[in-house]
């Protein structure tokens, strides 16, 4: 079950995508969020497809490995896929009791799943190409406009790359002790749903009491080694834009020009 | 009765990070043995023994407990881990409930035994870990470091498991709560014909106290045989990251001096009969010069 979560899991590699500024990547990303929320026709889906397709090829990742994010969201997409299939009203093509189903209904719940694989493989895509770290240096770099009207950028990243440096270790950990509890003879995933809250307590309890010691023993260690915010700081790694980020930007844009294009010719569904 | 037939595994296989831990591991424990399992750190040890009370299923090969194979659907997990108690490593991080007792008390209850069965199970186990009495009614998490580990350990004791497993227990304790716990346990072991596997990073311990110990070694069984067996075969024990007992190094080094020493020394006691008779004789042989 643990074993599903791929947030914040990186794959290293050395390609087209992992060379790119993570600036300019999470720019390109949430022009792409822009242009899933664009796309107005399958038509549309088939080039955002391609665009995938394409960075999925040149960053050497197994499709496999992106198509794995979906699991831990199968089902709320299932959901949404169901609650607009029955619910949308217009042109009835199928109906049962008081079920039935539009044409419409089929359509949008096409559209909306879509949407969401879409939104879903495309994150998943950044965060295997980029290490958290250089994730929220970039998203520090992004926000550090903003520090003129006190928006504490620094801190905000900080907190990020810690939540996230955080994930794995504390999966593991429930992991950890959701074995030593089961070697006890807890049953974690039977009964009704009292007694399934009942046996979360011998797990959350022990974790929530490391996770606040690891919070305590980070803070000393930081504060042993003189950390004291943003201000006057200097990096070991300064980011730079260089010509990947060019040709990534001509892709980007190109993609957009087509599905402008598509949605003017095609309309709307 | 414990039996590896062939047993492979990996972690997080088809990702980037595959790690193969396990690779082809086949042994055999019979009921009453009392084993030691020694390896550098990441030789698996940690994960084979997850293997044995089916928190982990093996990629290939088959685990079997007392005629039942851990991958079959109709076993019943939770009566192979009653029946094989394993102390993970670092235990104390499992401690939850409001008071020592009652934690001790979880796993008995899980078995469904009434609760003053249950107490008195926990009272008797926790004086098997040497933790006092007055102890018990306070929170675990007033507890230092090594009552901690106490009051894990004996929440497992507490379910009096045919088959005890324990992974790394002594670690970080002092030398007296030490071997205060591993002589109870090999007590334990002798009186009531518990089986027992101990995971241990000391030499000397498992020398001590184990009939025979499987070495393991980047996932696969490097040795396996009694101690005297296996702490023979020195150099290669150094050449993966271990080593023989000190008096073992002691001996050795003694007869490659020229003394008269057989092989196969790795305790204390066994050095003490072969060395002091030929002390005497020494001291003899100057008195008469
Ligand atoms: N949860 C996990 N996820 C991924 N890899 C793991 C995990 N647990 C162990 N490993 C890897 O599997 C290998 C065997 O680990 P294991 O914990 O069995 O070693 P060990 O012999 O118990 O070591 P130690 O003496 O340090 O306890 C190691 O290389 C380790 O990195
Ligand atoms: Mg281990």
């Amino acid at each position: 079950m643990l074993k599903d979560i791929t947030l914040g899991q990186y794959f290293p590699g050395n390609s087209f995508i992992h060379r790119l500024d993570p600036r300019t990547k999470i720019l390109i990303i949430i022009t792409y969020v822009v242009m899933v929320f664009l796309v107005q026709n399958f038509i549309g889906y088939a080039a955002l497809a391609l665009f995938l397709a394409v960075c999925t090829t040149v960053s050497k990742i197994s499709p496999k490995y992106l198509i794995r994010g979906l699991k831990p969201i199968l089902v709320f997409i299932i959901f949404t896929g169901i609650f607009n299939l029955f619910l949308t009203s217009g042109e009835v093509i199928w109906s049962m009791g008081f079920l039935k189903i539009t044409r419409e209904g089929v359509r949008f719940a096409a559209f909306m799943v879509l949407r969401l694989i879409f939104l879903i493989l495309g994150t998943s895509l950044l965060t295997l190409t980029t290490s958290p770290i250089a994730l929220t240096d970039g998203m520090e770099r992004l926000l550090s406009p903003f520090k003129k009207i006190h928006l504490p950028a620094h801190e905000i990243a900080m907190m990020m790359t810690i939540a996230l440096r955080f994930i794995p270790t504390l999966l593991d950990e429930t992991d950890k002790i959701m074995k030593a509890q089961s070697a006890r003879g807890a049953s974690i995933d039977s009964g009704n749903i009292f007694a399934r809250a009942k046996a979360m307590v011998p797990i959350l309890v022990p974790l929530f009491i490391s996770a606040f010691r690891r919070a305590d023993e980070l803070a000393t260690a930081m504060e042993c080694r003189c950390y004291r915010g943003g201000e006057g700081r200097t990096r070991l790694y300064e980011l730079k834009y260089g010509r990947v980020d060019f040709w990534g930007w001509v892709y980007t844009a190109a993609l957009l020009a087509v599905i402008i294009l598509l949605n003017i010719t095609f309309g709307s569904f | 009765m414990i039996k590896l037939e062939n047993v492979s595994y990996t972690y997080m296989s088809g990702g980037p990070f595959e790690k193969k831990a396990l690779d082809g591991i086949s042994l055999q424990i019979d009921p009453g043995e009392f084993v030691g399992i020694i390896g550098h750190t990441g030789s698996g040890k940690s994960t084979m023994i997850q293997l044995l009370n089916g928190l982990l299923k093996p990629d290939s090969g088959r685990v079997i407990i007392d005629g039942e194979d851990l991958s079959d659907k109709k076993t019943n997990l939770r009566n192979i881990r009653f029946k094989v108690g394993l102390c993970m490593q670092y235990p104390e991080y499992q401690l939850f409930e409001e008071t020592v007792l009652k934690d001790i008390c979880f796993g008995p209850l899980n078995m469904g035994l009434s609760k003053k069965e249950a107490e008195e199970r926990a009272r008797f186990a926790a004086n098997m870990t040497g933790l006092p009495e007055s102890l018990l009614e306070k929170s675990p998490f007033d507890l230092s470091g090594g009552q901690k580990r106490r009051a894990a350990i004996a929440g497992i004791l507490a379910m009096e498991p045919k088959v005890l497993i324990l992974d790394e227990p002594t670690a970080g304790l002092d030398p007296a709560g030490r071997d205060e716990i591993l002589f109870k346990i090999r007590d334990m072991h002798k009186r009531m014909d518990l089986t027992v596997l101990l995971v241990s990073h000391s030499m000397e311990d498992v020398a001590k106290l184990a009939d025979r110990i499987f070495v393991l070694n980047s996932g696969k069984i490097e040795m396996s045989g009694n101690p005297s067996e296996v702490f023979a075969k020195s150099a290669r024990l150094r050449e993966i990251g271990l080593n023989v007992p000190q008096i073992t190094r002691v001996a050795d080094r003694l007869r490659e001096a020229g003394a008269d020493i057989p092989p196969g020394i790795y305790t204390t006691g066994d050095a003490y009969r072969i060395l002091l008779p030929l002390l005497n004789k020494q001291n003899k042989q100057i008195k008469n010069n």
